[in-house]
């Protein structure tokens, strides 16, 4: 048997389980881990027919025996009278299965009442058991700093009284939104990660496990399924976004043949379950954009006005600069660069828009695409000014060279 | 601890007499509330900052007393209530039932245990 895979696949049902039972998610990773190294050392000689189980009753052990140390050393200074008797042995004795808290952990990690980016890495390293040095280097921060806001997120938890139940269905739309949000915020991390180290694979794949368990646990919710769709939509064209050189390739040029089909119609599927609700949501909307421009593989052309059109929903739930950018760039190829170009000079702007990469890049392109090279170039030397990542900075240098060869 | 927090200037426009009245009158019904769901332990609305008075405590113990708030701020802790709540998903709750002026804001924090 795979022993690692057997304790990662077992790690969010077992932490999740514990941390319900003890309200506390450093002691429930900690006796995970410890349960852990104990299955790595006997599970090779002696392998056990529920992996899962096996951790689960480890676990409960090391987290009971941490819990009457602690209570040890509380009556050594208060002096209390006895402890009543812990129901270890009950436990211990029964065959109980492992209760599914994994949804309860989630909400937990992804409390509004955490900061956004806090949440993100919680839910990654409690429920994937993602380390703090991989989180780190995700999330482009020093470890400490990591490991600081993992640690000040709990001691809120902890501190402010978040409640480890499931809320109440009437709390939902507001705390799964958090929930869907704090995904997001996950998976962008995985997606730049993929761009700038190259070994963004494992966290995304991940991220794609998150979303899709979440699917599980809360089936009904389309705004849940378009996240999973829209997760796997965009992991499905992994392999073909770098060149051989390490160097970005727009969406509209990549090789089609490299997509992943497997999960293109996982995504799809998905994302008709999500569309019988008939309810849309921010999710569902990007998760069809991927898909409009996945459609290229079949028809051979991106339907930009389609492309438009969803620009145009998505303005109206999350008006923004980064909508805006993109709906300007979907427009200048259905309509003329021109149109691009003005819904680009309209966009809302949160501070300096000619300081930010995404727009002087798709104002690069667009000049480009209208053969004002003069103008594309300093728009090009404008990006490049603005310290974007390797693979983007190799992709900007490359326009530049190209619209600069002399022309005829 | 729900702490109300309102812009300064919340009651001073030209409707400011009648929006406070309104606000004292949802507050009063809020305390009924708390009160008739048993959660609430205290709570006060505090005077105005001019009538602040702040002491400081400095190196070596030296305390000095400064005129006026703390901080000052565009929005003023204006009163609070203390409840006794599961957790902060009730704590919230009952926060977001605090009447406060447009810019209001109230923070939740638990009380200290000891």
């Amino acid at each position: 048997m795979d022993v690692g895979a057997a304790i990662i696949g077992a790690r969010a049902r077992v932490v999740s389980a514990l941390a319900a039972r003890f309200r506390d998610l450093d002691l429930a990773e900690d006796a995970f881990s410890d349960a852990a190294l104990t299955a790595l050392a006997v599970w090779p000689a002696d392998p056990p027919r529920d992996p899962a189980a096996w951790l689960w009753r480890a676990s409960l052990r090391k987290a009971l025996d941490a819990t009457r140390r602690m209570a040890t050393r509380t009556r050594a200074v208060f002096d209390d009278p006895a402890p009543e008797p812990t129901p270890e042995d009950i436990v211990m004795q029964s065959d109980t299965p492992i209760p599914d808290e994994r949804l309860r952990l989630i909400f937990v990690c992804c409390h509004p009442a955490l900061a956004p980016e806090a949440r993100a890495a919680l839910t990654l390293k409690v429920v994937c058991g993602l380390s703090t040095e991989r989180l780190a280097r995700a999330f482009l921060v020093a470890e400490p700093a990591m490991l600081q806001r993992i640690t000040r997120a709990k001691r809120k938890i902890a501190g402010a009284g978040v409640s480890f139940e499931v809320p109440a269905r009437a709390a939902w739309p507001e705390r799964l939104g958090a929930v869907l949000a704090t995904l997001e915020i996950a998976y962008a991390q995985a997606y730049e990660d993929a761009a700038l180290a190259g070994d963004g694979a494992d966290f995304a794949a991940e991220v794609l496990r998150l979303s899709g368990l979440l699917v599980e646990l809360v089936p009904d919710d389309p705004e849940v399924l378009g996240l999973a769709a829209l997760v796997r939509f965009a992991e499905a064209r992994r392999a073909a976004r770098l060149d051989r050189d390490g160097g970005m390739i727009p969406l509209s040029e990549q090789d089609v043949r490299a997509w992943d089909s497997g999960l293109i119609a996982q995504g799809a599927r998905l994302l008709d379950r999500a569309a019988a609700y008939r309810r849309t949501g921010a999710c569902q909307i990007l998760a069809a954009i991927h898909g409009a421009h996945l459609s290229r593989r079949d028809s051979g052309v991106t339907p930009w006005p389609t492309i438009v059109r969803l620009y145009e929903a998505l303005r109206v739930l999350r008006p923004g600069p980064v909508t805006a950018v993109n709906r300007a760039v979907a427009l200048g190829m259905a309509q003329g660069v021109e149109a691009g170009l003005d819904a680009l000079a309209a966009a809302p702007a949160d501070g300096r828009l000619d300081r930010w990469l995404p727009w002087q890049a798709a104002r690069a392109w667009l000049l480009e695409e209208a053969g004002r090279n003069e103008e594309a170039r300093a728009a090009y030397d404008a990006a490049l000014a603005l310290d974007p990542a390797p693979a983007e900075r190799l992709y900007f240098l490359r326009r530049r060279e190209a619209i600069s060869a002399p022309e005829g | 601890m729900l702490l109300i927090y309102e812009p300064h200037d919340a009651y001073t426009g030209d409707n400011g007499e009648a929006l406070l009245m309104e606000i004292v009158g949802k507050h009063m019904a809020l305390s009924q509330d708390l009160e008739q769901n048993g959660v609430l332990l205290g709570g006060d609305g505090l005077q105005g900052v001019e009538t602040a008075t702040t002491v400081a405590t400095g190196e070596g113990g030296v305390q000095t007393l400064h005129d006026g708030p703390f901080a000052e701020t565009r929005e003023q802790l204006g009163g609070y209530y203390v409840v006794e709540v599961a957790d902060l998903d009730q704590a919230l709750a009952w926060a977001r039932k605090v009447p406060v002026a447009v810019g209001g804001k109230v923070e939740v924090r638990p009380v200290m245990i000891y």
